[in-house]
């Protein structure tokens, strides 16, 4: 397989994508034999003008659509399903993982994240300290409302930016958000880190470290860089967002935010009515990729034959769906990305003079995934108890992503990625938590080996 | 972004913006720059502009260099003195460990 790598430059995905539409050369995915001229067997168009527009919006799980122009073999086409999405299963699986490793990590390690010092967000006013149970539950179902009505208001106010153009503004507001990201959360990340072990630190150093970090973080996720680099950021930033919803989110709300925000991508992304769709809709409509938001992309590639210009396809379908979400003095701007997870399937082959290329397109989810999974795997290592609840819920996720990516293959449009997920973890962490940690600590308070 | 399939001349645009973003206090921009480029600089078959994107990989890990001697030697110091300097070293100090040293 050829490595490819996700183009996350908006022009050159505007190129692409104007590439792409050239009406006369469309894309064409074999060519058994171009002298004679005979149909492909497959045309599959590039995803880069559908699916990847639909992907500001969160959870997609978005297939290319293909024009059918000659007769596709059925059992082809599923054989390929199948093998690719197997290779996309484990291209997302390593991300997630690290993400949340690094997560668990810190959570077990520096304590500040997991210190509640009575400090919350104004998104979730209600406390969590009261006297009866009941009350405790009203508030942090109270809370969540809260919380999924800012998140809505967010959406709908980022597709309304979109529908009208307002592209300066959601890059601005792009930008702001990576910045506070990029430079706030890792310094606070730094300071807690050094606190935790020691270390004596000082000011010039800490701020050329924080520098290089925040910068070269900036040009490669909203410019150039290498892919892997840009993948890393992704991960970082993703880890530090959701470590920040951990620490401040108290516990019984975040518990059902979590639940509430699952059925809401569900929602979002496949009523007709949705937000998330009708993003992704007049994306397609325009033929544009939406803006460089934040949406993680495995692989993608292009390869240009020689004979035919392939068209480039780019992955940089990011969507990202910003939230404000005010924290005690600062203003932090969140980009809850969609969690998307789009797959791009398109296999060219282009016959050209010197070179046979396969190209293959990766696969991409939202950042918002990514933080929604290690909120909820971080959680489970903050107040879980013990190593069997962290795990659990950890396999639960990666199970989930998996069904998801089965059911993106078979449905070939964008899909959510949290609900299965979060179902499964949500299921797991409360039943691991209360039925097998009493039972395995029974049986090895006992000494009973089973 | 794959560097294999943007042209010669972009290529070397973007080493040339990698290296003078480097003087802009980013040594890791200079790194990430060695790194990326090393292949193109010194492992593929020559082009055209090859020797323009070595003489900028050389240049970068030059620069590279002379910052991480700085820095070492700055952070040696400070660690080392931090103590003994007093008030000064509480000033300029982001985080002050516990404990006796």
């Amino acid at each position: 397989m050829n490595t490819s790598d996700s183009e996350e430059d908006a022009c050159n995905e505007r190129t692409a994508l104007v590439q792409s539409e050239s009406p006369s050369l469309p894309s064409y995915t074999r060519q058994t034999d171009p002298q004679h001229g005979t149909t492909e067997p497959k045309r599959r168009r590039h995803a880069n003008s559908d699916t990847e527009a639909g992907h500001a919006a969160r959870g997609g799980v978005a297939a290319p659509r293909e024009r059918d122009s000659g007769p596709v073999p059925d059992g082809e086409d599923e054989e390929l399903t199948v093998k690719y999405g197997a290779k996309h299963v484990i291209m997302l699986f390593v991300p997630v993982t690290l993400c949340m490793v690094v997560v668990v990590a810190t959570i077990k390690s520096v304590s500040f994240y997991t210190e509640k010092n009575g400090q919350q967000l104004i998104y979730t006013p209600f406390t969590e300290d009261t006297n009866s149970v009941g009350q405790r539950l009203l508030n942090s179902v109270l809370n969540t409302i809260i919380m999924i009505s800012v998140i809505v208001v967010m959406t709908i106010f980022l597709v309304v930016l979109y529908k009208y153009r307002c592209y300066k503004f959601i890059h601005g507001w792009l930008i702001l958000s990576s910045l506070m990201l990029l430079f706030w959360f890792s310094y606070m990340y730094l300071g807690e880190v050094f606190k935790t072990y020691n270390v004596a630190m000082d000011y010039p150093t800490v701020a050329m470290i924080i520098w290089n970090f925040g910068a070269v973080g900036m040009i490669c996720i909203h410019w150039k860089g290498p892919l892997q680099l840009q993948q890393a950021y992704l991960i970082v930033i993703s880890a530090l967002m959701a470590l920040v919803f951990i620490k401040y989110l108290p516990e019984w709300s975040a518990w059902v935010i979590l639940g509430a925000i699952s059925v809401y991508d569900l929602i979002a992304v496949l009523c007709p009515k949705g937000p998330l769709r009708m993003l992704v809709e007049t994306a397609q409509e325009r033929n544009e990729p939406i803006f460089p938001a934040l949406i993680y992309s495995s692989t993608m590639i292009w390869m240009v034959g020689m004979a035919n210009p392939s068209q480039a396809s780019d992955s940089a379908d990011r969507s990202a769906d910003e939230e404000v979400r005010h924290s005690e003095d600062v203003i932090l701007e969140r980009e809850e990305a969609e969690p998307e997870v789009q797959m791009h399937r398109g296999q060219n082959r282009s016959y050209s003079a010197e070179e046979e290329l396969e190209e293959d397109r990766g696969v991409k989810l939202g950042l918002g995934d990514f933080i929604f999974y290690s909120v909820l795997v971080g959680k489970a290592a903050a107040t879980g108890g013990d190593w069997n609840t962290t795990l659990a819920c950890f396999v639960a996720i990666l199970i989930g992503l998996c069904l998801t990516l089965l059911l993106l293959a078979i449905f070939k449009k964008a899909l959510p990625a949290l609900p299965i997920s979060i179902t499964f973890g949500l299921v797991f962490y409360f039943s691991t938590d209360n039925l097998v940690r009493p039972f395995m600590d029974n049986l090895a308070a006992h000494q009973y080996y089973i | 972004m794959n560097l294999e399939r943007i042209p010669n001349e972009e290529k070397l645009s973007l080493c040339r913006k990698y290296y003078l973003g480097g003087f802009a206090f980013l040594p890791f921009l200079w790194l990430v720059n060695c790194v990326w480029f090393f292949k193109e600089a010194f492992v593929k078959p020559a082009y055209t502009e090859q020797p323009q994107i070595k003489t900028y990989v050389k240049r970068s890990a030059l620069g590279l260099l002379l910052w991480v001697t700085v820095l070492t030697t700055w952070i040696c110091i400070f660690q080392h003195f931090r103590a003994q300097w007093g008030e000064v070293a509480d000033y300029i100090s982001f985080t002050i460990p516990l404990g006796t040293p």
